[in-house]
């Protein structure tokens, strides 16, 4: 009976939704003439752009290696920062909250303001992945940090271990594997998150998405489409192989 | 000088008291005892008889306590950290083991050497020919020369038992704390651990200090028995001296604490 209002509420919510915005369903069933206009226009997808989509391409993988690598580095210090084991609350608590809002904060909108502010090509795209990612890249960071066993570490200490020696032979080999599967899970996301900056101006491989389809020239825009899937697909499939190897 | 050194006993305590902060009881009461060169001696009591508080301390990690101690002809201080070779030549094996779960068996075992190195040679991983021979030799010593590149999240609790056993083998201890070696396995694999540790330890004149809920396996492979109960050591006896009426004591003292509290 206590879901009883709720299920009315999504109810309202969802005829809500229907009826105040401006859609028709009957202009859905006469689109379909539309569409299949437009889906006829995509095909054959016209590979004579290759050249340009490569060029986009590379320029994507430079913006996702270069924003993670940009993210790594800032999250060294503020994982840091964010580690309860390291940290009195007073720091890591205000720094948590910092990276929850700034994970909170979509890409595209991040890449959209960095645009405005340093002018477009790749180095905004740069900048907003590695303002995203460290979002996230820090809180693993942080966790690693904290993950870390200290009994171990006592261990190599009551047997004579040096200070440097616990940091490389006990909290090194606890942490390394951790951080190093969470990098390449950010880069995976970067990648693959990049590949549509370019549709607001911050490089790669999106610009020529968006260039394509607002000149109506839907057969290159299925190309760049369709490469985009095939990389989405394959990074994927490296990405559980690397992520079967580290645990 | 060097006949000094080989007469020190490996642990003499005289005196030593301690109680955690806040705590109404004490850890230990008054302990006094001494334990010569190359003993292997079974710690028995409750739990909270202050066991592993004492190996702590004999270990250097104990802070305000008071009393004088002095463990391989060293003094040992409250709350001051032991020196680097002193350390090196108490090995300590822990109830938890304390391995590095993702590193293999090999580098586990071979942690046990950095204390006897140069801090630089083993940032470097310069381990030397002598280190490899004493990794080896432990792990052979264990059974586990075949497991060496295993990791050692994938080993069961035994096999964890006997990879924490040659890490401190490979250290060349001159003395062995041991918190519970057996506590975490079944009375099959306890009983071979047990009787690897105290064999190998006579076998390289090492003294052990092993704690124990079980008064009769201990007494199997030990050649004293010391008893704790409140901070106090209630029976210390050569095992071969035993009587049935220490062992019984022995049992109530391990098993029955507040029965033991209202005799005494
Ligand atoms: N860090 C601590 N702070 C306060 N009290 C402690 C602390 N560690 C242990 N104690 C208390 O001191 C007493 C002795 O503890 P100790 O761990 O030495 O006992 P033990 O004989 O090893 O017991 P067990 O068989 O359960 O391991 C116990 O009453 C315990 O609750
Ligand atoms: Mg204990």
């Amino acid at each position: 009976m206590r879901g009883f209002p709720l299920t009315l509420a999504l109810v309202a919510v969802v005829i809500w939704s229907g009826v105040s915005a401006d859609i028709d369903l009957s202009k859905l069933v006469s689109s379909g003439v539309r569409m299949g206009d437009f889906l006829s226009r995509m095909y054959p997808p016209n590979f004579s752009v290759w050249p340009e989509v490569q060029k986009g391409l590379l320029e994507t993988l430079r913006i996702a290696i270069l924003g993670t690598l940009g993210s790594v580095f800032i999250s060294t210090f503020l994982g840091v920062l964010a580690a309860q084991t390291l940290m009195p609350a007073a720091v890591y608590r205000p720094v948590r909250s910092l990276l929850a809002l700034i994970r909170s904060i979509p890409l595209i909108l991040v890449a959209m303001l960095m645009v405005g502010a340093v002018g477009l090509g790749p180095l905004p795209g740069i900048l907003a992945i590695t303002f995203h990612a460290t979002g996230m890249l820090a809180k693993f960071y942080a966790e690693a940090i904290d993950d870390v066993q200290p009994a171990p570490v006592l261990a190599l200490d009551s047997m004579g271990a040096s200070g440097l020696q616990r940091l490389k032979f006990g909290i090194w080999p606890q942490m390394a594997p951790v951080i190093l599967r969470d990098t390449i899970f950010r880069f995976e996301l970067n990648l693959r998150e990049s590949l549509v900056l370019g549709v607001v101006g911050a490089g790669g491989v999106g610009f020529y998405i968006q260039t394509y389809v607002r000149s109506f020239q839907y057969d290159k825009a299925a190309t760049v489409a369709i490469v985009i899937a095939v990389l989405i697909v394959l990074i994927e499939l490296i990405n559980s192989a690397i992520r079967r190897k580290f645990s | 000088m060097t006949t000094k050194t080989r007469q020190h006993p490996a642990v003499t305590l005289s005196s030593v008291s301690h109680q955690y902060s806040g705590a109404r009881q004490a850890t230990l009461d008054a302990v006094s005892l001494t334990i010569p060169k190359r003993e292997r001696v079974a710690l028995i009591g409750p739990s909270g008889a202050g066991k592993s508080s004492l190996l702590a301390l004999l270990d250097g990690r104990l802070a305000s306590w008071t009393g004088q101690a002095s463990v391989l002809g060293k003094t040992v201080l409250p709350g001051q950290k032991l020196s680097r070779a002193h350390r090196a030549d108490i090995g300590f094996v822990f109830q938890e083991f304390a391995l590095i779960e993702r590193a293999s068996v090999w580098q586990n075992v071979l942690n046990g050497r950095l204390g006897r190195m140069g801090t630089l040679a083993s940032l470097m991983g310069r381990f030397s020919v002598e280190d490899e021979r004493a990794v080896t030799q432990a792990l052979e010593d264990v059974d586990l020369i075949d497991l060496t590149e295993r990791r050692t999240d994938q080993l069961s609790g035994g096999q964890r038992q006997r990879v924490a056993i040659a890490r401190c083998l490979a250290q060349e201890p001159k003395l062995i704390l041991a918190d519970e070696p057996i506590s975490n396995l079944d009375p099959m694999r306890a009983e071979a651990v047990l009787q690897l540790l105290t064999s190998l330890a006579a076998k390289r004149d090492i003294t052990v200090i092993f704690s124990s809920h079980q008064p009769e396996l201990a007494s199997k492979f030990a050649d004293r028995i010391l008893s704790l109960a409140d901070g106090k050591i209630i029976v210390d006896r050569p095992t071969s001296e035993l009587t049935s009426l220490d062992m019984r004591v022995l049992y109530q003292a391990s098993e029955q604490p507040q029965l033991l509290r209202k005799i005494g």
